[in-house]
């Protein structure tokens, strides 16, 4: 020991007792301060034990918080920080006080340019700003600390996990465009059912009175051909209205319980024919599939357009699949699909190898007109109709896409806990009159007249009414009792189905014939007959119409 | 208020060093009660009967305190041996209390 350490001098052994004074009292070891008197005797351990108990407490808090936060001085360095803080940065406490906050958040050498402390620098308030750290997404706030005179003297840094709310938003998204996108749809198919519906008319009149015109002209005279290309052209825009009214779900459909499969397996045949041998087809049906409430025709169709669909997007070959399987759709599937339900459905799945389509396209394939061949070689109407379809039968269609990839379509269809029936086979029968007396409830005055002309060259005795008042007035007034009425579906007042039930009660077994270019809600739910009402689609030729008749007519009870 | 208690003078005669001590107490405060039993455990341990023990309750007479310039309670004035020293606080220290005493705690560096 050195004669200097022996003999301190008198400061230091002063500091050393004022040092060792105030470490008892940071310990809590003291119990009084004495002061010039002794009222000014103060009491400190429970000073020291309430400045513990607050600091704990302080802390506890701190840390219960789930949000990381570093408080930060003036400089942006790291003064304190929370459990959470070293959690979500994977260091402890101690590396982590002292250091900049960019270097420990960004890992940068100084703060970022969109660095919200520097906003908040300027703005002296709260600033934020999202920020991605791997796979996750976190909420970045901080709050200014300011001193008397509004100087900032430091500030509050939270970064709140914000993943779950970011990945909602997203889905959100999604739904909205699947929902905007739904929309779309509903109002082009609701002004292309209404298009539809008039060029019914129009179209009935022109064919109509095509076919007369054909029927009355000599075989040998030179007009013929001309009056053919007429009709011709016109059937052609039929042909275009059916698929117009099959997108807005205005088309009656007459469904059955079907088996999927067994649907499938008949197309086979002609489906290969249809793809061309560069196409290999494979069906992978599931067993057991339970059966679904569809119009056959309109299956077949949907079928055949999504092959059509698939053919053309491989031009160079590939393979086609089509499969079938029971699903169920939980509630967590239907709400992140517009449209969707919970429930057991049957799922048709289409895909090939083709050449795919970006998002963008993805989004229009299922609107009328939209095309991506060549002018000339599509309708644009294909897919729309495949959609009308599935919708009208209480299905969903999704279509999942990658360009140079291929395309899956998916339709859900629900299950049937129905019957199959084994399907009547219509035997062709001969359209010749027994002059049998037809009232024709229609309120389109040239299809009524159209109608009237060509049952009475069938040999039929025709009765006119323009609606279902002037039909009843004639029944039930004025005792007409005609053997059958071909009425339209949808007509002003009184619909066609009210008016046969109603003339049913004058006369129980009387004969009916419905007739529309497409049907409406209110009138017929859903636009679904019952499977064995008789319909006839407008526009319809004279053969048809006779046929139709004669059918009706001669399934009637003598 | 003072208590004084004088061990058994017959470790005077060995040569080693008397202790007069003197400690500041506030009543039954809870660091005041630890120095109290502190003291008097290290005394018996360390001491035998070399010491001489003034407890001073600075509650009852405050200005004992001032006189000797103590102003932070519990606080242990050692008199004697010379240099006199003054340790503050519940002396639950005890290896620190023993080096101030001068004498080599367990494992303590004198």
């Amino acid at each position: 020991m050195s004669k200097d350490r022996r003999e301190p001098n008198e400061l230091v052994e002063r500091l050393a007792q004022a040092e060792a004074a105030l470490d008892a009292l940071r310990r809590g070891e003291v119990d009084l301060v004495v002061g010039p008197d002794a009222l000014r005797v103060v009491r400190l351990k429970p000073l020291v034990e309430e400045n513990e108990r607050l600091a704990r407490e302080w802390r506890t808090t701190f840390d219960a918080v789930k949000d990381a936060i570093f408080v930060l001085d003036a400089d942006q360095r790291i003064l304190r920080c929370n459990r959470a803080a070293e959690k979500l940065f994977e260091r402890p406490g101690e590396e982590l006080l002292g250091k900049h906050c960019w270097e420990i958040v960004h890992g940068t050498a100084e703060p970022i340019p969109e660095c919200p402390i520097l906003r908040m620098r300027q703005s002296l308030q709260r600033e934020t700003m999202d920020l991605s750290i791997g796979d996750r997404w976190f909420e970045v706030e901080v709050d200014p600390i300011l001193d008397a005179k509004n100087r900032l003297t430091g500030a509050v840094n939270i970064i709140s996990d914000i993943t779950e709310r970011k990945k909602a938003e997203k889905e959100r998204a999604v739904l909205h465009e699947q929902l905007q996108q739904a929309q779309k749809l509903e109002s082009i198919g609701r002004l292309a059912g209404g298009v539809a519906h008039d060029f019914n008319n129009i179209l009935s009149v022109i064919l109509g009175y095509g076919d007369i015109l054909l029927g009355k002209l000599h075989q040998q005279d030179p007009m013929r051909d001309e009056v053919r290309e007429i009709v011709t052209a016109g059937r052609r825009a039929e042909a275009l209205i059916r698929q117009l009214l099959a997108f807005s779900r205005k088309q009656t459909l007459q469904p059955q319980v079907l088996d999927l499969n067994e649907q499938v397996r008949n197309l086979e045949k002609m489906l290969r024919r249809l793809i061309g041998e560069d196409i290999a087809l494979d069906l992978a049906l599931a067993e057991d599939l339970p059966p679904v409430l569809f119009d056959p025709g309109q299956l077949d169709q949907v079928i055949i357009n999504l092959a059509v669909n698939s053919r053309d997007a491989m031009p160079k070959g590939g393979k086609l699949l089509i499969e079938t399987s029971a699903v169920e759709l939980d509630k967590a599937y239907a709400a992140a699909h517009t449209g969707a339900s919970p429930g057991e459905y049957v799922l048709l799945a289409v895909t090939d190898t083709g050449c795919g389509m970006d998002k963008e396209t993805a989004e229009k394939i299922f609107e009328p007109f939209f095309t991506t061949k060549e002018k000339g070689k599509g309708t644009g109407l294909g897919l729309s109709t495949v959609y009308g379809i599935v919708k009208q039968s209480g299905g969903n269609i999704w279509v999942y896409s990658e360009p140079g990839k291929g395309t899956t379509f998916k339709i859900y269809l629900p299950q049937t806990e129905e019957k199959q029936k084994t399907r009547e086979k219509i035997v062709a029968s001969q359209e010749i009159s027994g002059g049998e007396h037809i009232l024709v409830v229609e309120d389109e005055e040239s299809v009524r007249n159209l109608i009237k002309s060509a049952l009475t060259r069938l040999g039929y005795s025709v009765t006119l009414a323009a609606n279902g008042g002037e039909a009843l007035l004639l029944v039930e007034e004025k005792g007409l009792k005609p053997d059958l009425v071909i009425t339209d579906v949808v007509m002003p007042n009184m619909g066609g189905k009210e008016l046969i039930d109603r003339l049913r009660r004058t006369y129980p077994g009387l004969g009916a014939l419905f007739m529309s270019g497409y049907t409406d809600n209110a009138i017929v739910h859903h636009g679904v007959l019952d499977q064995d009402t008789p319909f006839i689609q407008k526009p319809f030729t004279l053969q048809e119409l006779g046929r139709k008749v004669h059918e009706v007519l001669a399934s009637k009870p003598s | 208020m003072s208590d004084k208690s004088t061990q058994s003078p017959a470790g005077r005669a060995s040569g080693a060093p008397f202790y007069r001590l003197r400690l500041f107490v506030a009543g039954d405060e809870p660091n005041s009660v630890q120095a109290r039993h502190v003291l008097t455990r290290l005394c018996e341990a360390h001491l035998g009967g070399r010491c001489a023990i003034e407890i001073v309750d600075v509650c009852e007479d405050f200005h004992a305190a001032i006189e000797h310039g103590i102003y932070l309670v519990p606080a242990l004035k050692v008199e004697s041996p010379p240099p006199a020293r003054t340790i503050v606080g519940s002396l639950s220290d005890e290896a620190k209390v023993l080096h101030a005493l001068g004498i080599a705690g367990k494992g303590v560096e004198p």
